[in-house]
């Protein structure tokens, strides 16, 4: 019940409402990862098919899988990208620009990395599939820091604890294991979790004059 | 018994509140994201917009992405400063509870 009334009839419950409004639009003005989170689900289904044909179908050029999977991946994603910015709007703060900063750049080092790992035959080994598990537990890391968002830093604890899993076991059948349920899996769920997280939101805070 | 601040009535529109409260975390966004993020139609978002900028509270750019234009907002430092004192004065009318 309304304790007050202001000059213009505007009571108590209009004024908690103007301030739950207020909170709600911030915090929708700050959704970014929600909003790219279809990468990692993209890059996690590519991971997923181009691990199965390397270890379970090798016959069928296999040595190929990491090479056309990644390129596809790209592919997929600056379509992708380009596909959204024609059906969405557009904003943009000093935020975002950092989130995406920091995962541009990420995915730069990786296909740097990866890419020299192919060419020179390192790629089989431990410590080289450890490192690319560390740099993007890294990026979920300062993503994080950025965003204020815990689920992220799980994220983060969850890739780093792969790869020293990787180094700690030592062993291929547990490496393939642990590459199957950190680049497939856990960045499926993560970007199905975030992915959800915006629309739930968007829906509940439709506003009219 | 103390007298109750007023409310800025530019700022006191639900759709116009949501609008400063959506452009106070960005440094700017276009008109397609703001209509999405609001739910609101495109008339009453332009005639809501139009009534911010007279107010001075927001600016308007009209440009070219590609081959399609794109107005953009952004909240000016008037803006944010009558921002700011609306929720002084919200806080103010709801006591101790916010």
């Amino acid at each position: 019940m309304s304790d007050f009334d202001t000059d213009n009839g505007t009571t108590r419950d209009d004024l908690v409402q103007r301030i739950a409004l207020m909170e709600a639009m911030i915090a929708e003005g700050r959704q970014y990862t929600g909003r790219n989170s279809w990468i990692f689900v993209v890059w996690g289904v590519v991971d997923l098919i181009a691990i199965s044909w390397q270890y379970y179908f090798r016959h069928f050029g296999g040595r190929w899988a990491w090479p056309i999977c990644l390129f596809v991946g790209v592919i997929l994603t600056f379509g992708g990208k380009m596909l959204q910015r024609r059906g969405q709007g557009y904003s943009k703060n000093d935020e975002c620009a950092r989130v995406m900063s920091v995962w541009g750049m990420m995915g730069l080092a990786l296909g740097i990395y990866v890419a020299s790992g192919i060419l020179t035959h390192f790629d089989w080994q431990y410590s080289y599939m450890a490192a690319i598990l560390m740099m993007i537990g890294m990026a979920h890391a300062i993503s994080a820091m950025i965003l204020h968002w815990r689920m992220q830093g799980l994220a983060a604890a969850i890739y780093w604890a792969g790869g020293v899993a990787i180094l700690a076991f030592n062993s291929g059948k547990a490496t393939t294991a642990i590459w199957l349920f950190e680049m497939g899996i856990v960045m499926i769920v993560f970007g199905l979790y975030a992915t959800r997280v915006e629309p739930n939101h968007s829906r509940a805070t439709g506003v009219r004059a | 018994m103390p007298e109750l601040p007023e409310l800025d009535p530019v700022i006191h529109g639900k759709l116009r509140l949501a609008i400063l409260s959506l452009l106070v975390g960005v440094q700017e966004a276009d008109f397609i994201w703001l209509r999405d993020k609001t739910g609101s139609t495109d008339g009453n978002l332009g005639a809501q917009m139009l009534k911010l900028e007279e107010a001075g509270y927001v600016a308007m750019e009209k440009r070219f992405a590609g081959r399609k234009p794109q107005t953009s907002y952004r909240m000016t430092p008037a803006g944010r400063d009558a921002l700011a004192a609306y929720v002084t004065a919200l806080k103010s009318l709801l006591g101790g509870a916010f």
